[in-house]
């Protein structure tokens, strides 16, 4: 009975989450956006050098056997449809990350929103998470006033200047980041990479303290840190942000990418680094490149946690009580 | 030098030159980056709280702790006491170092104690432990986080409130994971 005895336990949390979730949907198809739907089943995962997919078999009819993924996230197909006109759509559901923690602000498996908007920019998918958050806040009659408040946005840049007091203008290469980390008193190893020395550093005394009473949008990034992302003029940063709220990350968003073969460089040395790490490793999704021939125009896209977003409403610190199973029960580790 | 999933609460780190008691540790898998561990530490010496992320390739210098079977004893204002069940000794702890697990010990309970230079710096409770319910009221519908249908609160010997499945009655005695808070079965006796 204890999978039973879960949902028991958190019987007011679900409602709500499924509340969440049609809201969510009302909230895009009022704004004229299709739902739309991904296999989460695909022969060629995300590059991504630090999210590991998980492995599936699958067999025909005469019991050939297929290598294939869980879908660390709907993005190929999602870009593939933007390639032959699909406007304004989105995904809600699942997608799959191995080796992440049962439990605390993970689950394996979790919900995703990903939506992207034609002839838009990362701009435009702000006022999108600003507005969602805000119908939902209303309309479940939450009315937290912070969230109802106008959020905050900072650069990337003014945040390292106000926790740590820094222009992270100067620290935009691994030498210098890596100078950066010893002086305040960690200990990186030589090898590591720019993004590793930048998370050292931004983990510990920058993102625990953002968005802790106002949901806070922190966007331009740094270049070599948004793979996807369209550059911004000057060449330093790019278009990709994050939205924080009481600590937890919540949303990560792109002016996506359309230039083909840079994106097809960048997904090179993902792969890389993938190896160096000691990760899966599989070729690029050529056909995800040739979207990107095809056109995908001036978009933007963006992943929202909704389990995440449902901890906000619940007042939840642990995913675990937002889900209807979670992974720290399924295997009944405990008997 | 350990690796960072050895980093556990009641755990004893060696950290710029003091000995600090870890009192939490999250591990964090951010897909951005590589994996981490956050922990929060109390100095043996001075009692100053501090938090430390550590990376896989990071050093940390875990310090062997001896472990000793020790016996609840007591609560007395700010500390709890232990039994040393061979040599009759009696360890006192500050009741802030044993956190929300002083909620789930029970008179006469056993516990590991973790003894660092002769005196007893943090202590392990079992993962699973019965109680006796001493009270079992009906259940109530609407007044509580659940539908109301499968459970309800019972009290537990130790004055412990936990949810249990709506057939448990008073005088039973029932199998609390100390991990959770919540119930995993009734214990026939």
């Amino acid at each position: 009975m204890n999978h039973i005895y879960h949902v028991d336990r958190n019987f007011k949390k679900l409602q709500i989450r499924f509340a969440i979730l049609k809201l969510i949907r009302e909230f895009l198809w009022q704004d004229k956006f299709i739902e739309i739907e991904s296999p989460t089943i695909v022969a060629l995962p995300g590059q991504e050098p630090n999210i590991q997919p998980m492995q599936v078999v699958v067999h025909d009819d005469k019991g050939k056997s297929f290598k294939g993924y869980l879908h660390t996230s709907p993005e190929y197909t999602m870009k593939k449809m933007l390639a032959t006109g699909f406007e304004k759509i989105f995904y809600l559901g699942k997608c799959f990350r191995d080796e992440e923690s049962f439990g605390g602000t993970h689950n394996p498996e979790f919900t995703m929103l990903e939506w992207y908007r034609q002839n838009a920019s990362y701009y435009d998918l702000m006022d999108d998470l600003e507005n969602l958050t805000k119908f939902i806040n209303k309309k479940l009659k939450f009315n937290n006033k912070n969230i109802a408040k106008k959020w905050k946005r900072q650069t990337m840049k003014q945040v390292w200047q106000e926790f740590i007091a820094v222009n992270l203008d100067d620290y935009l290469d691994s030498k210098k980041m890596y100078k950066l980390c010893v002086s305040l008193g960690y200990k990186p190893a030589k090898t590591e990479s720019y993004e590793e020395l930048f998370y050292r550093i931004f983990l510990n005394k920058i993102e625990p303290f953002i968005g802790k009473d106002v949901p806070t949008i922190i966007y331009e990034f740094p270049k070599c840190m948004a793979s996807l992302s369209k550059e911004i003029k000057g060449g330093k940063y790019a278009e990709r942000f994050e939205l924080y709220y009481q600590g937890i990350e919540l949303a990560n968003v792109y002016t996506e990418l359309n230039d083909a073969e840079e994106q097809k460089k960048r997904l090179q040395l993902e792969r890389k680094t993938r190896q160096k790490n000691k990760r899966l490793v599989y070729p690029i999704d050529e056909e995800f490149i040739d979207a990107l021939r095809a056109g995908i125009g001036n978009c933007a896209g963006g992943a929202l946690g909704v389990d995440r977003l449902v901890m906000i409403f619940t007042m939840d610190k642990n995913i675990d009580n937002v889900l209807g199973l979670p992974m720290s029960k399924l295997f009944n580790k405990e008997k | 030098m350990a690796i960072i999933t050895e980093v556990k609460k009641g755990c004893v780190i060696k950290h710029q030159n003091d000995l600090y008691l870890v009192t939490d540790a999250r591990f964090t898998n951010p897909g951005k980056g590589s994996p981490f561990v956050t922990a929060k530490m109390k100095s043996i010496t001075s009692g100053k709280g501090t938090e430390m992320t550590y990376k896989a390739v990071d050093e940390i210098n875990i310090v062997e702790v001896q472990k000793q079977k020790l016996q609840y004893l007591y609560k007395n204002g700010d500390f709890y006491s232990f039994m040393d069940n061979e040599t009759y000794e009696t360890h006192e702890l500050e009741a802030e170092i044993v956190g929300d697990d002083g909620k789930y010990l029970k008179d006469g309970m056993e516990v590991y104690g973790s003894i660092f230079e002769g005196r007893v710096v943090a202590i392990t409770i079992p993962p699973k432990v019965q109680y006796k319910v001493t009270e079992a009221a009906p259940a109530v519908k609407g007044n509580t986080a659940s539908s109301g249908r499968l459970m309800k609160d019972v009290t537990l010997e130790n004055g412990l409130v936990a949810r249990a499945p709506i057939f448990i009655k008073e005088g039973e005695t029932i199998l609390i994971n100390t991990d959770t808070g919540e119930y995993c079965e009734r214990i026939n006796e």
